[in-house]
């Protein structure tokens, strides 16, 4: 197993995803990057690719790097990708050095907004905002981490074996926010957003309940006895998802 | 037609929920029961085919405990049987002698049978079934059914599930049901290594239809594993006694060198058995394995009057045709819906399922729907039947079956 493969797949495909909405339900961080239009490729020798771009008031990554790019920034590995996603490295700059000034400084703060809003406290989870944030990321996170687990990690490879074909929908209510993870021979792609005929669904029933449960402080079983959580479906699907959310975990925390 | 609150149970649950992880655990975890909300998860007593939950809601029980309610709850002369057994002794230094009269009568009962160790639950002689096959044929390897379920020991879990390493699931082979090529090929891709097939006598995964064997399957597996050395443990821990009284390898002709009963034994008293061959009581004998309780006598004596008791009656029978009775007349109102109800496996531990929508959500709408009006239905496993349902329980549960189908056709129209 190549652990820095899979975390750095995981950072740049499922924690780096995250500043698109930031930068959309963040109001302070819209109007910061409202008039910005740059992309900025990161590029990980033996590794994934990324490319974020901001255009039209929108934030938009993707992995690959298809396309121009204003900035490209190279990483000699996972693991130097990695060092910078815990604040312990840099990247090396290969293209946009007349850029280096938004890099340094107005990046780093929608990048410092997406690190505030995953390492959440007791205090900042009383502030609605803050959940409701939180809450939404962490779908996000768990969502697009499923595809990087059944591509790196042996485990969540042979769990993935065992799903079948097939969409599961997660969703939080009232209308809060939605994801939706297609199954496809053993692989995965996640998408933000509804699915008209999901084969499994898993409802939580409010942003707080949500929050609980996608952080793991209530028990799955117990939520879902109590009516908090519902799943319908091909539980099967749900159960082996369930697995491979548990393997990110081993990665990241 | 009304249908159920469950107050109380949702009370106890949160109760449950803080002294007990995942407030009920196992196969009895409310999880599965889509939606959970529409379900009773604590039984306060039981009687015949009916339990009665902590609301004071009756249902006609379809899962008779996930099996082992076989001849009616509260049976008196099986409860008569284990209360006489208990006013002399139970768990106590010595052997009982009722362990004795029980592994005769089950040597005479079921033709494989030359030997019988005692247990508590399935998976102690599913796992002890394996070692003794290791333990004669000094090799390590288990071939097992995708989909079959053998018990909780790491070697029997899914890989990924907590608690499994990758070591433990190291030797164990996974081949489909039915598929001889493919049992041919995992033979041959590991010749000489392999200690045992493991398999239930017909397919019943959670989730999918049951599979009978294919015209020839288990004869053919019979021939494969006489001429490799394989042994073949029959895991008739759910299906034990709901076939034939001789067994499920009776009931599909052919012969299983060890085989592994539970369930259907002793209608609710914890006991399990393996039976054996002679050729394999010798390797027995060698394996060490025990447990506090499994000397217990009253289980036993519970289990001789019951076997007695479902011979005498040819429980099966009864089971099966009961079984299809109530069945042909569900499939007739889910089609007078425009539903399809698709029947799978033994009537007498049938798996359903509505094929109008694959991705089961209305199975189990309808499933919740029933048991909220008094039918106890699951819609992930198995039912089960017993002697004790009778021309009552079909004619109620038929009526129940109309309501819920009237309830998802006036929510849901013509969608499916």
């Amino acid at each position: 197993m190549n652990y820095n493969l899979v975390k750095a797949g995981l950072n740049l495909h499922a924690i780096l995803k995250n500043l698109e909405d930031i930068a959309e339900f963040d109001s302070e961080m819209k109007e910061l990057t409202s008039s910005w239009n740059i992309s900025i490729k990161f590029i990980v020798k033996g590794g994934p690719s990324a490319t974020v771009r901001f255009s039209g008031g929108r934030c938009t990554v993707e992995p690959g790097i298809e396309g121009k790019a204003s900035i490209i920034l190279w990483f000699l590995s996972p693991a130097h990708l990695n060092r910078m996603f815990d604040g312990a490295a840099n990247p090396i700059p290969l293209k946009g050095f007349t850029k280096l000034g938004f890099l340094s400084k107005e990046f780093p703060k929608l990048t410092d907004r997406l690190s505030f809003y995953l390492k959440p406290d007791d205090k900042l989870m009383t502030d609605k905002n803050y959940l409701e944030m939180n809450t939404r990321l962490t779908l996000n996170t768990a969502a697009f981490a499923v595809p990087e687990i059944i591509k790196g990690d042996p485990v969540g490879k042979k769990i993935s074996s065992k799903i079948p074909d097939g969409t599961v929908a997660m969703r939080i209510l009232p209308s809060f926010h939605s994801v939706n993870i297609t199954f496809s021979s053993g692989s995965a792609v996640a998408h933000k957003g509804d699915t008209d005929k999901p084969s499994a669904v898993m409802e939580m029933k409010n942003v707080s309940l949500a929050n609980s449960f996608l952080n793991g402080r209530t028990d799955a079983f117990t939520a879902i006895a109590s009516g908090d959580v519902s799943i319908k479906g091909i539980i099967p699907m749900l159960d082996n998802m369930s697995l491979l959310l548990d393997r990110i975990n081993h990665y990241i925390s | 037609m009304k249908t159920y609150k469950y107050n109380a149970t949702q009370k106890l649950f949160r109760r449950a929920a803080k002294v007990i992880p995942c407030g009920i655990y196992g196969h009895y975890s409310p999880a599965p029961l889509v939606p959970a909300t529409d379900y009773p998860f604590f039984t306060s007593k039981a009687k015949g085919s009916r339990i009665w939950d902590i609301d004071g809601n009756e249902f006609i029980d379809y899962m008779c405990a996930y099996g082992p309610m076989v001849t009616g709850y509260g049976n008196p002369k099986v409860d008569a049987a284990a209360q006489k057994q208990a006013k002399l002794a139970n768990c106590v230094t010595g052997v009982p002698p009722v362990m004795v009269e029980l592994a005769e009568y089950m040597t005479d009962l079921i033709p494989s049978a030359d030997w019988v160790f005692f247990a508590k639950n399935g998976g102690d002689v599913t796992n002890y079934a394996v070692m003794i096959a290791r333990a004669a044929t000094e090799r390590k390897k288990v071939i097992m059914v995708s989909g079959g379920y053998h018990g909780v020991s790491p070697w029997m879990q899914g890989e990924g599930h907590h608690g499994v390493m990758d070591d433990d699931k190291k030797n164990v082979l996974a081949v489909k049901w039915n598929d001889i090529p493919g049992f041919e090929k995992a033979v041959s891709d590991n010749r000489g290594e392999i200690a045992c097939f493991i398999s239930s006598p017909y397919h019943h995964p959670t989730f999918a239809d049951n599979e009978f064997p294919a015209e020839g399957y288990w004869q053919k597996i019979e021939e494969i594993c006489r001429r490799e050395g394989i042994l073949i443990i029959t895991d008739d821990i759910r299906a034990g006694f709901r076939l034939h009284m001789g067994g499920s390898s009776e009931y599909f002709g052919y012969k299983s060198d060890l085989t592994c009963f539970c369930k259907a034994m002793a209608n609710g008293y914890p006991i399990s058995a393996l039976t054996g061959t002679e050729s394999l009581k010798s390797a027995a004998s060698k394996v060490f394995y025990t447990g506090s309780y499994w000397f217990s006598a009253v289980p036993m004596a519970a289990a001789l009057t019951n076997l007695r008791e479902m011979k005498k009656i040819n429980a099966p029978k009864i089971m099966l045709n009961t079984g299809k009775k109530l069945l042909d007349g569900m499939v007739k109102i889910a089609s007078s819906y425009g539903y399809d109800l698709k029947v799978s496996g033994a009537s007498s531990m049938p798996y359903l399922r509505i094929t109008n929508d694959p991705s089961l959500m209305l199975h189990q709408e309808w499933c919740g729907e029933c048991t909220k009006r008094g039918a106890y239905f699951t819609s992930h496993h198995n039912w089960f039947i017993s002697t004790a349902h009778n021309e009552k329980d079909i004619k109620r549960t038929w009526d129940i079956v109309d309501d819920a189908f009237k309830a998802i056709k006036k929510k849901y129209g013509d969608e499916y």
